[in-house]
């Protein structure tokens, strides 16, 4: 029987995990991940990578919201300034991508430190409404500084390179947009087994225990929302390397939404969590649309006229649902099955 | 012996409220002191003041010798000021490891930097820190629980990982408020046999906030009472409890004539 109750150094402790199962699985994952355009279409991988991206906005937003427990409506407008200083770096100032990636990120994280100043003093839907309120000011800047955004015209990204491969065909962009999830997730995890992290989950339970701890609150909230947007800011320059036209519309106020719905969906204050949500999240409209398709004539006319009235009320019914009965989310379902088969089949 | 907490004419008001009014007295190191008094006495918003919870109105509050009224909450943990709450502020989604660990953030370094990438030192720190936290997890007898989210246990043993929350600061000055309230009686013992260990194996100034006669008078040095705001007496425990105005702040005057 399987517990992995037993350590034998503190080190093990500090471990992402010490079983050799565990890492034996995450290495079959990460072939599998390796892989997978050589087994799937087109569409599939682009599915894939849309996934990629979303997961990279929601272990950021989770980091703010799941962990440090700050409410943001704000995210579109983070990932829509991630996007635009991918596209204007990479287009108007012919940067190359391995920096003009990061530097979209950092763009974000800035700008975010000035909505981090009231979140000081507000908590709960009162930051809810900051932050909302500020996703709208950035689509309306976007739009107002023509000459340095493009205005209303968009930004077409060119062709984009790196070490030799064409970012603008799928495979390279999955291997690329592959890679920076995986470092990304890592330093997730990473911080989240620091100091920096446990900060963040005590401020997120009782403030004030946690100023009485030693944590100062100014720099702790700021550091959240400075990550937070980093890591979404980056998911905006990746969605901007897939979708190649950015335009404000993509950013509207229901992405925000719908990144809220993954992480609380896949476990709040979770990296796995975030990553579960991403996935069940993107793929819940396909699957959506197979089952859909499998007891319905695709070509009847009443299903073609309701298709997204039907995909949008299921997406909420599952919603629902979770809610009602899993509110711990896709996390918690990982964690009871774990329990369950670490005894299985005979739990006595 | 040195003052290691000195308050001089210590004031809060709420609007018109004086809920302490030109408190001083000081806390000798090494020294078990009890603060208590009638409910609304002051005593809690007293705590609050030193922690630096709250800003006092007037007055100053010195820590070995270094004025530190007005700073920030944050920056106490550091000098070596440990505080509990009345009620529980435990983490309490978090495992009982994981708050003692955040007992120890300001003897931690990590900068973001280093988090991100958790190699070298970030990594020998936290390795350090889980030692550590297995030193207080023995010594306050939590072994089987460790794993467990604080908000699932008992309330005294929540109460028990609060204070070994407070020790991973590694105290030089710890701050009890009410810390046996709610409690039976084996878990009152338990915490005052920690409190006496805590002042003689360790070297720990205790300051205490006690509604429990029995503990503050068998382990208490030195007690100050309070009533309205107002430091009314201190001095040992035998001879606090003997002063007329603490009989009087407790149980009242007897009527003219009576007597």
């Amino acid at each position: 029987m399987r517990t992995g109750h037993f350590k034998d150094s503190y080190a093990a402790l500090v471990a992402l995990s010490d079983s050799r199962v565990v890492w034996a699985w995450t290495g079959v994952l990460g072939l599998a991940l390796l892989a997978l355009p050589l087994l799937v279409g087109a569409y599939s991988l682009t599915l894939a990578i849309t996934i990629l991206v979303a997961i990279v906005g929601a272990i950021g937003l989770n980091l703010l919201t799941g962990t440090t427990g700050l409410i943001s409506l704000g995210q579109s407008g983070f990932l829509a300034i991630g996007a635009y200083t991918n596209g204007i770096l990479l287009t108007d100032h012919d940067w190359p991508i391995w920096a003009a990636l990061p530097m979209s990120g950092l763009v974000a994280a800035a700008i975010s430190l000035l909505v981090g100043v009231p979140s000081l003093r507000l908590k709960g839907l009162y930051l809810a409404i900051t932050t909302l309120a500020f996703s709208f000011i950035v689509n309306y800047l976007i739009l107002f500084f023509e000459s340095v955004t493009h205005g209303s015209n968009g930004i077409f990204l060119g062709d984009v390179t790196i070490l030799g491969f064409d970012l603008s065909a799928d495979r390279p962009l999955y291997y690329f947009v592959l890679a920076v999830t995986g470092l990304l997730a890592l330093g997730a995890l990473n911080l989240g087994r620091t100091r920096i992290g446990r900060a963040w989950l005590a401020i997120r339970d009782h403030d004030i225990a946690a100023r009485a701890m030693g944590i100062d609150l100014v720099r702790y909230k700021l550091l959240a929302f400075f990550m937070s947007s980093f890591f979404i800011g980056i998911a905006g320059a990746l969605m901007s390397l897939q979708i190649r036209f950015i335009n404000i519309d993509i950013f509207g106020f229901l992405l925000s939404i719908e990144a809220l719905a993954i992480i609380i969906l896949g476990g709040l204050g979770s990296v796995a969590g975030a990553i579960l949500g991403a996935v069940f999240l993107t793929l819940l409209p396909e699957a959506i649309r197979i089952l859909l398709s499998l007891v319905v004539d695709p070509n009847a006319s009443t299903y073609s006229k309701y298709i997204y009235e039907i995909r949008g009320i299921t997406y909420g019914v599952v919603m629902v649902l979770f809610l009602r009965f899993k509110p711990d989310g896709l996390i918690g379902l990982w964690r009871d099955a774990k329990k369950f088969f670490a005894n299985w089949p005979l739990a006595y | 012996m040195s003052a290691m907490l000195q308050l001089s004419g210590v004031s809060k008001r709420f609007g018109g409220l004086k809920a302490v009014n030109e408190v001083s007295f000081s806390v000798e190191a090494g020294e078990i002191f009890s603060l208590i008094g009638p409910n609304g006495a002051g005593k809690t918003t007293l705590f609050n003041l030193i922690s630096a919870i709250f800003k006092p109105s007037g007055g100053s509050i010195r820590f070995e010798g270094e004025d530190i009224t007005g700073r920030p909450t944050y920056a106490l943990a550091r000098l070596g000021i440990a505080r509990t709450f009345q009620n529980l502020a435990v983490f309490k989604h978090e495992s009982v490891v994981n708050n003692l660990l955040v007992g120890l953030h300001t003897h931690l370094g990590a900068n973001p930097l280093s988090a991100l990438a958790f190699w070298g030192p970030a990594r020998r720190e936290e390795i350090r820190a889980r030692e550590r936290v297995e030193e207080i997890i023995e010594f306050l007898e939590i072994e089987d629980i460790r794993d467990l989210p604080v908000g699932t246990l008992s309330y005294g043993l929540q109460k028990r990982v609060e204070l070994g929350r407070a020790l991973a600061i590694d105290p030089k000055l710890l701050l009890l408020d009410e810390m046996v309230s709610g409690m039976n009686q084996e878990e009152r013992e338990d915490i005052a046999r920690f409190i006496l260990d805590l002042k003689e194996q360790l070297g720990v100034t205790i300051m205490m906030v006690e509604h429990d006669m029995g503990i503050v008078m068998d382990i208490s040095d030195r007690v100050c009472v309070m009533n309205h705001g107002l430091k009314i007496a201190e001095g040992a425990p035998a001879v606090v409890a003997a002063d007329p105005a603490v009989i009087e702040a407790y149980l009242g005057t007897r009527r003219e004539g009576r007597a």
